[in-house]
């Protein structure tokens, strides 16, 4: 399978991004979950909150798996496949909850 | 062969294959009799023969089993089995009490039976597939004891493998959940419950265990693709197998009598068992196309490709089919769960037993692979048995379609033996792909016997 | 909602990084992927399962999330993003050259994660006592089944930081051999990312 990362790679390239990044990245998860929270807080319901809290958390699962799990620069079937799951699950959630809303 | 005593293996493999010719015989007179009822009634009523083709089914495969753990432990080991001895005298009282019991499921009546056999002292007996008399159940487990004795000295003394770990894990695993056989609680759904225990935990537990660790090991043998790199094939698909496999017993547990909220454990878990199965099939033609050498034992090769495909097929998705709550409310015990059971059990557990056949055998005759002539005859039996399996499959798919649909589904739902004869038709075919799946048969028995120049074993 | 996801996961500076680096990479073992997404594709199931069994049942699922914990779902996603960002810097100095201070790094997200159990406990305890089981409702049997699916991974994924925490320490981890720390640090994240839905489905969606 895959063997390690080849030995001599030239520091300043990285495939895990710099800590300010990473630091950047999870101060705006932190703010998302917040925003996630005070949603849930508020009581607040509709098919507009429940799309901003699925883009919210679709942004957030973007984030860990482009950038945490370092699948940027991975061959473009893995972040692929890691997205098309997020989309497939929030559009199956977004069609059960407008079902459940007709019926 | 590395290792003299891997030769005990031997005997196992023959009794393994004297008894799948059984099998396949009460087989194809059960396929005879599902259009003509009469037949062989009542020397063999159908009950009996459908035991016994069963039975025959489990007991040949755990001879396949233990001939395989056999040969595989002391190579993987590194050093010869702890005993040999041990090994031919539990061969023999296994095969002695196999026989003896299906003997009595052909000579005497069952109630007869079970009294001969003390069924009054401790009553196990009467259960689907766990039909043995009290004092074969006790000599399974002695017999499995001291197998498993045997095998863990020899591992504890040489090399540990994830290979040879994985299948003790597997083996132990069978002989403490068969231990569940003896325990037959009056209430009919606790009796029901821990059936599967021993019959789903089987074979969508451990034996998955067990043939993922069969298949690797030939994998790394005719491939010569690293150790590592199957290991940590190994090591993902047990592990889906056992979270996807143990929950989804739950698939069971839909209209017995159990909570409501097996329905959806069942149902979410069980559709989730083919994907071991699918990473099974992407392993081994990974590892066949990585391979680093051309191994000479072609036929080998074929079976265990053939095991990734067929159990993927066979109980992937042929389970898939009728494993979710909502399906299953309309299919359950219809002719689509024989469909699945004949290509499952086919698919997984038939091929894999006869890819570590296959392979060890040539070399438990001091060859590394047979002559072109007997390979050849070999992968036409391959091909046979499996095409013929797929047809089989199709056909009882078919009848079920519509016996669920006519009996169940239709506005005007008719009797169930009205029914069996609106889709006789599909059994008369059936058991047409029968007769050439026991033709498939008699050329693997051949291959045996076909001469030619074999291919030497080099030393390296 | 692909706008927003855009906006958010492509700032302006990524092009200049992905530029100049030579090769694609997957990250780990290529072995943990394929589980990885087994994983991802059981939990979808279960994501979808949970939404459309809701849909057969708003009132149920809607009254009964009420009596959930937001708070300790809250915090459990805050503990579970900030152990896993502990583990990416962890990463980051392991290809750093920093092999031995990743184990601090790690220790801090082993730390995150063995609060997000003892929440999930605290939390476990108050709804059995009152009166939650598997058989009380659908809404309940999915709730408990979903979390402790998902807390099982919680403590397999401590166990594998554990292993990595003791690797690091012997320093194993080096830019020269980065596959160990990777495969561990992949996992750890999928038990994180699939908590992102999780949270506001089971907590918040209504």
């Amino acid at each position: 399978m895959q063997t390690q990362g080849s030995s001599a790679r030239a520091l300043p390239h990285s495939d895990h991004g710099t800590p300010l990044r990473a630091t950047v990245i999870w101060v705006v998860l932190i703010a998302a979950t917040i925003v996630t929270w005070s949603v849930g807080e508020s009581g607040a319901t509709g098919p507009a909150i429940v799309g901003l809290l699925f883009s919210i958390a679709f942004g957030k699962g973007a984030l860990i798996i482009l950038d945490y799990m370092a699948l940027r620069r991975a061959p473009l079937m893995w972040p692929m496949l890691a997205l098309g799951w997020m989309t497939l699950v929030c559009a199956l959630i977004g069609i059960a909850y407008w079902k459940g809303l007709a019926a | 062969m590395k290792y003299s005593s891997q030769s005990v293996a031997m005997p196992y493999f023959i009794a393994a294959i004297g008894l799948f010719v059984g099998q396949i015989i009460f087989g194809l007179a059960m396929g005879l009799q599902y259009v003509v009822g009469d037949f062989l009634f009542p020397e063999i009523p159908f009950n009996v023969a459908r035991m016994v083709h069963t039975n025959l089914l489990i007991v040949w495969l755990l001879f396949g089993f233990m001939g395989a753990t056999y040969f595989l432990i002391p190579e993987e080991a590194e050093t010869e089995l702890y005993s040999p001895k041990l090994a031919l005298l539990m061969f023999w009282i296994f095969l002695i009490a196999g026989a003896a019991t299906i003997l009595g499921y052909l000579l005497v009546p069952y109630s007869t039976l079970a009294e001969m056999t003390g069924n009054n002292i401790l009553a196990t007996m009467g259960r689907e597939f766990l039909e043995q008399p009290l004092i074969t159940k006790i000599g399974i487990v002695i017999v499995a004891l001291a197998f498993l004795f045997n095998i863990t000295m020899t591992m504890l003394k040489g090399r540990k493998t994830v290979i040879s770990i994985v299948l003790l894990m597997g083996l132990w695993g069978l002989a403490i959940f068969f231990l569940f056989s003896f325990y037959n609680p009056g209430n009919l759904v606790k009796d029901k419950f821990y059936w599967w225990w021993v019959v789903h935990l089987w074979v969508e537990g451990v034996w998955e265990l067990i043939m993922a660790a069969i298949l690797a090991f030939v994998l790394i043998k005719v491939t010569g693709v690293d150790r590592e790199v199957i290991e940590k094939w190994l090591y993902v698909i047990i592990t889906l197998a056992l979270v996807t496999g143990l929950i989804g017993t739950g698939h069971h547990y839909f209209w017995i009598g159990t909570p409501s909220y097996w329905q959806w454990l069942g149902s979410i878990f069980s559709a989730l068992e083919p994907i071991p199965f699918f990473a099974m099939t992407v392993f081994a033609f990974n590892m066949v196309n990585r391979r680093r050498r051309e191994h000479p034992n072609k036929a080998a090769v074929l079976w265990a490709l053939g095991t990734g495909v067929m159990a993927f097929l066979g109980a992937g998705v042929w389970g898939f089919l009728h494993t979710l709550a909502p399906v299953n409310y309309y299919t359950h015990g219809s002719q689509i769960t024989a469909a699945h059971g004949h290509m499952a059990f086919y698919g997984a557990y038939v091929l894999v037993v006869l890819t570590i056949i296959s392979y060890a055998m040539p070399l438990l005759r001091g060859r590394a692979a047979n002559g072109e002539r007997a390979q050849v005859c070999e992968m036409w039996a391959f091909w046979l048995m499996t095409i013929s399996m797929v047809f089989i499959t199709l056909f009882l798919t078919a009848a079920g379609i519509l016996q669920v649909w006519l009996q169940r589904v239709s506005d005007t739902p008719m009797p169930f033996m009205a029914v069996q004869d609106q889709i006789s038709l599909f059994y008369w075919m059936r058991l047409w792909a029968g007769v050439v799946f026991a033709a498939g048969l008699v050329t693997y028995l051949a291959s045996f016997f076909v001469k030619g120049d074999s291919k030497p074993l080099i030393h390296a | 909602m692909n706008t927003c996801a855009q906006t958010l996961v492509s700032p302006p500076a990524l092009p200049a990084v992905a530029s100049d680096s030579p090769a694609r990479r997957l990250p780990g073992d290529l072995a943990i992927w394929f589980f990885i997404l087994a994983e991802l594709l059981a939990f979808g199931a279960f994501f979808i399962a949970y939404a459309f069994a809701r849909a057969n049942n708003v009132e149920l699922f809607n009254e009964q999330q009420l009596a959930l914990d937001r708070n300790a779902g809250a915090l459990n996603t805050i503990l579970l993003l900030t152990s896993s960002y502990f583990v990416v810097r962890a990463v980051q100095a392991a290809e750093a050259g920093q092999g031995r201070r990743a184990a601090t790094w790690i220790a801090g997200g082993f730390a995150c994660g063995a609060g997000f159990i003892v929440v999930k406990l605290f939390e476990y305890t108050a709804k059995f006592a009152a009166g939650v089981s598997l058989s009380s409702s659908t809404f309940h049997m999915f709730y408990l089944v979903l979390t402790f699916f998902h807390f099982m991974h919680v403590i397999l994924g401590l166990v594998i930081l554990a292993a990595l925490w003791n690797g690091a320490r012997k320093g194993r981890y080096s830019p020269g051999n980065m596959n160990g720390i990777e495969t561990g640090a992949a996992y750890w994240h999928m038990v994180d990312l699939v908590w992102l839905i999780l949270f506001p489905l089971v907590y918040v969606m209504r």
